[in-house]
């Protein structure tokens, strides 16, 4: 093996922020966090417990990932599966620790946008939907944010034009004045860094790609975000980690969330792995 | 509740339940047991101004605004997922203001269904406090909790005419057998005031009740045998969803004059059902049941 292209290293990169002994969840249309949960089931979080997005199974064992997220394939080697009704009252009464979770447009506080851009009479543009995460994500003890467009300018902005799932502050206040109970974003991963968010909840820059300068950061990102004290580089993938990933996602179904031009980038092992 | 002892219809018949303006509840979810044979069904009789609801759809949903049966829409989701992407005739008319989205979350859906099935006039969500989705749905309030204090969204009762339900198995009293994900079907027939039901297969009673029941019958008003009834989405264990046939369709629908063109193909057939099966052709179909050969055969499905 003699290197790897950027989707392997996002996807590793995502895996990293789950940690083992959690009950986490992906959403559908999300093939990178979804290959991200396998990984870390299979690597560092081997007794996290992994709810297969729309399925609801319990740590299947599926021997390839298909490009829908609730083709029968995805629930192979759960011994269970949960009712729909039985994750959406975990999640809301909080037993659920981590989800992922992106968005057409994700602001300074972490909030997200999978309803429309533009006014919401005539949307610009009507994008899919939030499925559940309107309210679950009020709930959830964590959430791992990440998008693949950050770099198109218009992903990562100032303010959503609409509130689909909560960051750490809306208009209407913050978690707490609000009554929920849990933490909200951790983590927004994307093509062009690692962030976290500071103690007013604010996106800041945390983790740097090797082939992306903080300038470029700047120009995709319609805010002027903080760069934390201890800013480093994303820690390089193993190679166990790229060859988990390659026999997870066979089919590739996780590249299809990246412009051509993110999956020309490629990079070298080192002699010693960071990891 | 539905007591007759049959209630095997044909297709037009289980589909002419359904009226105009009609509140209608979509079964499956996504790629998975869409109600497809009486979604043309009820294109190809013309039905106008449906109010649907359900979580995460897709070419269901699209279809039905591609033909103009649809004036309101309240799914969670209406998509191809990352794979295929937007659904193109769902954002035309969303972005053409020709449909009203009162887009939900399926969080409320559930408890609204919840609050119907109970006969309550409400009941209570923790979230949406602070995002948009009011501004979607005026006819939520809030409420104060009296033991806690704390201020929750109300949400009413959801009540639909209709739920749209296919089932691989059912038998002739409309008792359905699903595999997992039910996602909200089991809700929806406990909600509507009537389920309407494709099966791929009617069974014998004791058959079916051997694979168990998921949705008892004196929830359901008409049951119809239709072969490949979900097709293209999967209906598990028969077959799985056929992606080059919603890929085609998610072409197709990119325009409204290539939409008709797929609606005159596909769905507008003088057999209806039977000429669509038969215009898929038995060898296409079949290899959509040879998922449970091996997992190349079932990954070969998708590349």
């Amino acid at each position: 093996m003699s290197g790897y292209t950027f989707d392997e290293w996002f996807v590793v990169r995502l895996a990293h922020t789950i940690t083992d002994r959690e009950v986490v969840f992906h959403g559908f249309a999300s093939p990178c966090a979804q290959v991200a949960m396998h990984v870390a089931k299979r690597s560092h979080a081997p007794d996290m417990m992994l709810i297969e997005g729309a399925m609801y199974a319990i740590n299947p064992t599926p021997a390839f990932i298909p490009p829908t997220s609730n083709d029968n394939s995805l629930k192979q080697g759960a011994a269970y599966s949960m009712r729909f009704e039985e994750f959406f009252d975990a999640a809301i009464r909080g037993d659920v620790d981590r989800m992922f979770v992106s968005g057409g447009q994700i602001d300074v506080y972490g909030n997200t946008n999978v309803t429309a851009v533009g006014p919401l009479e005539r949307p610009k543009v009507k994008l899919g939907g939030g499925g559940g995460g309107c309210n679950i994500s009020a709930t959830i003890r964590q959430l791992t944010l990440w998008t693949t467009r950050h770099r198109s300018g218009r992903t990562v902005v100032a303010e959503c034009d609409f509130i689909t799932d909560l960051g750490h502050r809306t208009p209407a206040g913050t978690r707490a004045e609000l009554g929920y109970t849990g933490g909200g974003p951790q983590w927004l991963v994307s093509e062009l860094g690692v962030f976290d968010y500071d103690a007013d909840g604010r996106m800041r820059l945390r983790e740097t790609w090797p082939d992306v300068s903080i300038e470029q950061v700047r120009a995709a990102t319609g805010f002027e975000f903080a760069i934390a004290g201890d800013v480093h580089s994303v820690a390089a993938p193993t190679e166990a980690e790229v060859a988990l990933v390659r026999a997870i996602d066979s089919l590739e179904v996780r590249r299809g969330e990246f412009d051509s031009r993110e999956l020309e980038r490629e990079f070298e092992f080192t002699t010693t792995p960071a990891r | 509740m539905y007591l007759d002892p049959d209630k095997r219809v044909d297709l037009a018949t289980a589909a002419s339940h359904v009226r105009d303006a009609s509140l209608v509840a979509l079964g499956g979810a996504l790629t998975s047991r869409l109600p497809m044979a009486l979604v043309r069904e009820l294109i190809r009789q013309g039905r106008r101004d449906l109010h649907v609801v359900g979580s995460a759809h897709g070419m269901d949903v699209d279809l039905l605004v591609a033909a103009g049966a649809v004036a309101v829409c309240e799914e969670s989701y209406v998509g191809f997922e990352q794979d295929l992407g937007l659904a193109p005739a769902y954002r035309r008319a969303a972005e053409g203001g020709t449909i009203t989205v009162k887009e939900s979350c399926c969080v409320t859906i559930l408890t609204q269904l919840r609050a119907a099935e109970m006969g309550l006039p409400f009941l209570p969500v923790r979230g949406i406090k602070g995002t948009d989705m009011r501004r979607l749905h005026p006819e939520y309030a809030e409420i104060t909790c009296p033991f806690t204090g704390e201020l929750l969204v109300a949400v009413p009762p959801l009540i639909p005419d209709f739920a749209l339900i296919h089932a691989p198995l059912g038998d002739q009293f409309g008792n359905l057998f699903l595999e997992q994900p039910y996602v909200l079907d089991e809700r929806f027939a406990g909600a509507s005031r009537s389920v309407i039901a494709t099966v791929d297969q009617i069974v014998p009673t004791d058959t079916l009740a051997e694979r168990g029941v998921t949705i008892p019958g004196y929830f359901v008003q008409a049951v119809v045998e239709v072969p490949f009834g979900a097709h293209p989405a999967s209906s598990y264990p028969n077959y799985a969803y056929d992606r080059q046939h919603m890929s085609r369709y998610v072409t197709a629908a990119s325009t409204p004059d290539s939409a008709e063109a797929y609606l005159a193909e596909w769905v507008h057939l003088p057999g209806g059902e039977d000429d669509y099966r038969a215009k898929l052709g038995p060898e296409p179909l079949a290899r959509l049941t040879s998922w449970s050969q091996s997992v190349d055969q079932w990954k070969g499905l998708f590349v």
